[in-house]
């Protein structure tokens, strides 16, 4: 079994690696279309041992498809793979594995139920499950000794944290024996602390004479960890770049073709408390109690924004803001809607309250539906579009052609094309549109540039700006206290179900991170 | 430490599976999808075919019965008209429910209740002459709808499995039909234990070619209002959504308690229609044979059809044709009924594996 030693490690370290050795991977004229789109426009890719290497760029840039083509997941269309300096063919997952290829995908693929190690086995199942089960057992505890993790093997996946959820895919494909990992967005929901301890257990891997590919698009990860960073636009290579040689600037301009920075800008217009909580307090099924206490005042024209380490209620708040859960004790009070306390969702929505949900693909699009169904259900049950008897098509079609226009929801070739089809930011950028066509008081958004790119999470910020200009209540929760800073015009700090302080724009950063951590 | 590694064979040696790729498929246009499915029917037809020709029946012989007496012979077509259009009922009121994501496995229940519904009209004299077919219709589809009461409110109220509750009325619906029958409403001329036989005017009216009955325009008539209320209308836009993605649908303000509400009363009222016209279209009378396995036919209608009402139709006709070729296979090659049964799943089975190309995309690799 070979959990952390490369093939040939002994000479990774002494020589520059790839000097002496062929690349652990090698990608030459790769062609991938989807339909007529083309994702992969005769991309080049190099990984050599040894290395952490990112492969930076937006949305939609194509990284994702690339990684799925050395994971075996796609097949190209064109182009030559070669692994270890042997031509290959990888026409599935299992060729992947073979090849020692492993790849980490955004969305984790273990069974909530089932233990860790349980997920561990059923990835590398072996001739008996109690002869797998010691056996895997002791390589993944191993594996996960070698690179410094800590997580119990023993518990059922749906009550481990996400960032030991992550740790048990990681350790699924280390079992497999890769030595080729693939990380697809991998800290894009993690915090900053568990994100480095992260990075930790990359560098060992990759000391250990493995390769790794850190697929991201968050600069400064790239320019922290990676020994190398590829940049890919539009489905293109843009350059192969070391870290050392570019800035920050340069690399964003490499990757969005232009140079995107966002500056702080005040609210000129904050008027009266539009929404009021008042001891919001919730206990869950659990008997824990989720939000305690909690009151909180949101002024039209203002951004509120509720900084906090994820987990700490801030998911309970929105459900209760929406209507969708109700909260033990407490009320809501909105201006033209009196007290909504518990009001259904479609209340909520009737008295204007948007919402950006964290969780969009399952709360705010229904994948297998077009495009423009999707943009125009807020439409459809406020009674626009067509009467009971029929939904106007035709309207829904240009109502729709024209939001995907304004707010540059890229990938749409029709608006009967599957919601599914969009990329994340473009998802994003879809719900937006539709939250934002309703008549809104208060519109929630709850980390609503996760997992974007930076220009995407611009335009995205550009819009919130703009409801709270026009006078709209906007809240803003996010793990990103640099989006915070950046937006807010007060900031409020979750831990632990209840609000700990408040700050006037612009906080101070070392004290609204001292009231996130500390212990309410 | 070291394993060797084993990698992939290279191009030359691959065998002609190896060459056969996997993929997920994220999109595939409606007519692929359709011929696919097609695809599914042929295959799933020619391994029929192949089964028959094992139990004796020669090729030419499956082939005449199958296709030359069924399409020539208006007797026969008639035959597959009359007793399809039941099926079109009942495969709408299982995709009625099913686009709603509420599994009414007691469609049978239904078609029972509605039989008993029209039949309790039809025996007590209820109304005038000329109102009274229709008042029968009206009968059947409320005892159909009050046979859902009770699971619909455990659903709503106590998150009770519809499954489970609705598969279970049908087993209280079927004894208390038998206790009907072979009870009170047993038939006092023949003293048979099924109703007695209702007046002229209590059934439905001949079209006038062959033995085709109203049945078949009520089931046309229904699929068209069943297309409008899915594809045209706000309600079926919004049930769209609820198909799709509940929770969201819920999240955006779609009340997902009253469409639920709504499709499933409206889905029982259709199974219960089918009750009414199964037994003032084709037995006139309420009879215990007729209800035996029209309801789940009406859950793999609405299955292999996805809830389409098109397919609705043409699932119908496909089952109808099946078991009209397979009444003469059993009266004039002695093949046992069983075999019937057995082609329709073997149908069923190869349409539902066709789904995996739908879903997935095999490549070849040269």
């Amino acid at each position: 079994m070979n959990v952390t030693v490369g093939q040939m490690h002994e000479g990774s370290r002494t020589v520059p690696s790839g000097l002496r050795e062929p690349p652990a991977v090698e990608l030459r004229g790769i062609v991938k279309t989807f339909g007529g789109f083309v994702a992969l426009d005769s991309v080049d890719f190099e990984l050599r041992r040894g290395e952490i290497h990112a492969l930076l760029g937006e949305n939609g840039a194509g990284k994702s498809s690339l990684m799925n083509i050395v994971a075996g997941i796609y097949t190209p269309d064109r182009g030559e793979i070669t692994v270890s300096g042997r031509p290959t063919v990888i026409s599935g997952p299992a060729d992947a594995r073979r090849l020692r290829i492993g790849m980490v995908h955004q969305h984790y693929k273990l069974v909530k139920p089932f233990s860790g190690i349980e997920n561990i086995v059923l990835a590398n199942p072996g001739r008996s499950y109690r002869d797998s089960m010691s056996r895997i057992l002791s390589l993944a505890e191993e594996a996960a000794r070698k690179i410094g993790f800590d997580v119990d093997l023993t518990r059922p996946v749906e009550t481990l944290s996400i960032p030991e959820q992550q740790r048990i895919e990681i350790l699924k494909t280390l079992v497999a024996g890769a030595s080729i990992i693939i990380l697809d967005e991998p800290t894009a929901v993690l915090t900053d602390e568990e994100g480095s301890r992260l990075f930790a257990a990359m560098r060992r891997l990759a000391e250990e004479g493995n390769s790794v590919v850190l697929v991201t698009h968050k600069l400064h990860e790239a320019l922290e960890h990676a020994d190398r960073i590829t940049v890919m636009r539009a489905g293109r290579v843009v350059r192969t770049v070391l870290p050392g040689e570019v800035t920050h600037t340069e690399l964003t301009t490499m990757i969005v073709g232009s140079n995107v920075v966002e500056l702080p800008e005040r609210s000129s217009r904050i008027g009266r408390a539009v929404l009021k909580v008042r001891s919001a307090s919730r206990r869950n099924h659990d008997g824990l109690d989720v939000l305690r206490d909690l009151s909180f005042d949101v002024r039209t024209g203002e951004i509120y924004g509720l900084a906090g380490i994820g987990g700490n209620g801030q998911g309970e708040l929105v459900e209760a803001l929406t209507g969708l859960v109700p909260l033990s004790s407490g009320n809501v009070y909105i201006e033209g809607g009196g007290d909504v306390t518990n009001q259904p969702p479609h209340r909520m929505r009737a008295v204007g309250v948007g919402c950006i949900p964290a969780d969009r693909h399952s709360l705010a699009m229904a994948g297998d539906l077009p495009i423009g169904d999707n943009y125009s259900i807020g439409g459809v049950l406020a009674g626009r579009f067509g009467s009971a008897f029929k939904v106007n098509r035709r309207q829904i079609r240009s109502v729709t052609r024209a939001a995907v226009k304004r707010f540059e929801v890229m990938g749409v070739r029709s608006e009967r094309q599957k919601a599914a089809l969009l990329s994340g930011g473009n998802a994003q950028k879809l719900v937006i549109a539709r939250e934002f066509s309703a008549d809104l008081r208060i519109i929630i958004a709850h980390s609503p540039s996760r997992g974007l790119d930076v220009r995407a999470a611009a335009a995205v910020h550009e819009h919130l700006r703009h409801a709270r200009d026009n006078g709209v209540g906007v809240i803003l929760i996010s793990e990103d206290l640099d989006e915070i800073l950046l937006l807010a015009d007060r900031i409020g700090v979750m831990n632990r179900g209840r609000i700990v302080a408040e700050f006037e724009a612009p906080g101070d950063r070392h004290a609204i991170g001292k009231a996130m951590i500390g212990h309410a | 430490m070291l394993d060797t590694v084993d990698i992939p064979r290279s191009r030359a040696r691959r065998g002609l599976i190896d060459r056969f790729n996997l993929e997920i498929r994220e999109h595939m246009p409606l007519e692929q999808q359709l011929l696919v499915v097609i695809g599914g029917v042929v295959v799933g037809l020619a391994i029929s075919s192949l089964l028959l020709v094992a139990a004796g029946v020669s090729l030419p012989d499956v082939y005449d019965e199958f296709v030359v007496e069924i399409f020539t012979n208006p007797r026969n077509i008639s035959s597959v008209l009359d007793y399809a259009s039941p099926l079109v009922v009942v495969g709408l009121s299982a995709a009625m429910a099913f686009k709603a994501r509420f599994w009414n496995i007691g469609i049978e229940g239904q078609l029972i209740f509605g039989g008993i519904g029209a039949t309790v009209v039809a025996n007590y004299d209820i109304g005038p002459p000329f109102l009274r077919l229709a008042l029968m219709a009206v009968f059947a589809i409320l005892f159909g709808m009050a046979w859902m009461a009770l699971p619909l409110f455990l659903k709503l109220k106590l998150q009770i499995n519809e499954i489970i509750s609705t598969l279970l009325m049908n087993y209280i619906a079927f004894d208390f039909l038998l206790h009907l029958l072979y009870g009170p409403w047993k038939d006092p001329a023949s003293g048979f234990p099924n109703s007695k036989l209702y007046d002229g005017f209590e059934q439905l009216p001949m079209l006038g070619w062959q033995d085709l009955n109203l049945a078949a325009v009520f089931a046309l008539v229904l699929v068209a209002g069943f297309a409008w209320l899915l594809g045209v209308s706000r309600f079926g836009f919004l049930l769209r959504f609820v198909h799709s993605n509940p929770r969201m649908a819920r999240a955006m303000g779609v009340r997902i308690g009253v469409f639920t509400l709504v499709a499933a009363l409206a889905s029982a009222g259709l199974a219960g229609f089918g009750g009414f016209v199964i037994s003032a279209g084709i037995a006139g009378r309420l009879t215990q044979s007729f209800f035996v396995g029209y309801g789940f036919s009406g859950i793999l209608i609405g299955f292999l059809a996805r809830n389409n009402p098109v397919g609705v139709v043409l699932f119908s006709l496909l089952i109808s044709i099946l078991m009209v070729a397979g009444q003469s296979l059993q009266v004039f090659y002695q093949i046992p009924f069983a075999m019937v049964q057995l082609m329709q799943a073997i149908i069923v089975i190869c349409v539902a594996a066709s789904e995996f190309f739908i879903r997935h995309r095999l490549r070849f690799v040269a």
